[in-house]
């Protein structure tokens, strides 16, 4: 039988600065895994060294020619795990704000169980995030669930591991952060399975430099709407 | 000539092409059923008030509701203007949306492409 492979798809952009070791910490914790494992950095983009010092660190550099944004960032990533028939792939956020052992933990729960999408929740246990931060994604994640009728607790989680279904089954349209909700609405038409389990999330200086801001949650909310209400009249 | 009737030729070929091109983007797969029955639902019924043109005229101009009776030649010009930017809107739309998801498609594509090439 031949042995399974994990795609870890890391979406960046201008993340010079923290993205070797991301890729470091990830490569480290997953040197006892049984599983083969390639990680992939999507260099959305960037202005800076992202892709140079992604590569020096040792992982595959997909580079976007032009910033699409996060969304379209993960789908290519995806498509890249799909064309290259990955079993699972995982998505990270590349400021650093995921631990390893939480990747592992999700990808062990993959294993064990019938999932096709599996989200690493930051509210589940919210101990060490600022009330803020809770509260802009509480709002997005009851937004999501009044437009998109998608019951979960952390609907913006960037840390999501995907079957081989989700793999060739996922598509979704939006290209910005809003792609966190549409992904999970376009999973509830698919019928994937989705669960959720508890993560920690690190929030250091830089991540909460470069992390959302809820005012972004307005442009998000926006996006929604937009695409609820035309999808509401066909597509 | 009635006036009825020029604004009546005009704007049925416009409505004409604006049912074909709906069915043929739909047979091609470019829209969904939902968005098709839509489109068709609301050029029927731009087809069935220039129809009934005439009777819908005499009714606002009994309730006071329009002053020019009976259809001036502006009119004329004005409703073919408004009915050939609905037309042109709809297609745009369905152009843009294609086009969008064609460059989005492409960038993905070449991206991965590009990189496994070097």
């Amino acid at each position: 039988m031949s042995k399974l492979r994990v795609a870890f798809i890391i979406p960046a952009y201008n993340e010079e600065s923290v993205i070797a070791n991301v890729i470091n910490d990830l490569r480290r914790g997953l040197r006892t895994v049984k599983y083969n494992f390639e990680i992939v950095v999507v260099n959305d983009g960037s202005r800076d060294d992202t892709e140079a010092v992604s590569k020096k660190a040792g992982a595959k550099v997909i580079s976007h020619i032009l910033n699409s944004g996060s969304g379209g960032a993960t789908a290519t990533g995806l498509s890249y795990a799909q064309q290259n028939h990955f079993d699972f792939a995982a998505t990270l956020d590349a400021d650093g704000q995921h631990t390893t052992e939480d990747v592992k933990k999700g990808i062990n729960i993959m294993l064990k169980e019938e999932v096709d999408l599996l989200i690493g929740s930051r509210l589940l246990d919210s101990k060490g995030m600022s009330k803020v931060k809770i509260l802009g994604n509480r709002g997005l994640t009851i937004i999501t669930f009044l437009l998109f009728g998608v019951s979960v607790t952390d609907s913006q989680s960037g840390l999501r591991i995907f079957s081989k279904r989700s793999l060739n089954e996922l598509k979704w349209r939006t290209s910005g952060f809003e792609f966190c909700s549409e992904m999970l609405w376009r999973a509830k038409q698919l019928d994937l399975r989705i669960k959720e389990y508890p993560i920690k999330a690190i929030y250091t200086d830089y991540s909460l430099l470069k992390g959302q801001s809820n005012w972004n949650a307005v442009n998000i909310v926006k996006s929604l709407v937009k695409r609820r209400v035309t999808e509401l009249f066909g597509e | 000539m009635s006036r009825y009737l020029i604004l009546v030729l005009l704007n049925i070929p416009l409505i004409g092409i604006a049912l074909l091109n709906t069915l043929v983007t739909y047979k091609m797969g470019h829209i969904s059923l939902r968005r098709f029955v839509l489109k068709i639902t609301f050029w029927i019924i731009i087809l069935a008030g220039l129809i009934f043109i005439k009777n819908i005229y005499t009714f606002l101009f009994s309730r006071g509701l329009t002053q020019t009776e009976p259809l001036s030649l502006f009119d004329v010009v004005q409703i073919t203007g408004v009915i050939y930017i609905f037309h042109l809107v709809n297609r745009l739309y369905v152009k843009f949306g294609l086009l969008e998801r064609k460059v989005k498609d492409l960038h993905q594509e070449l991206s991965i492409r590009l990189t496994t090439k070097k």
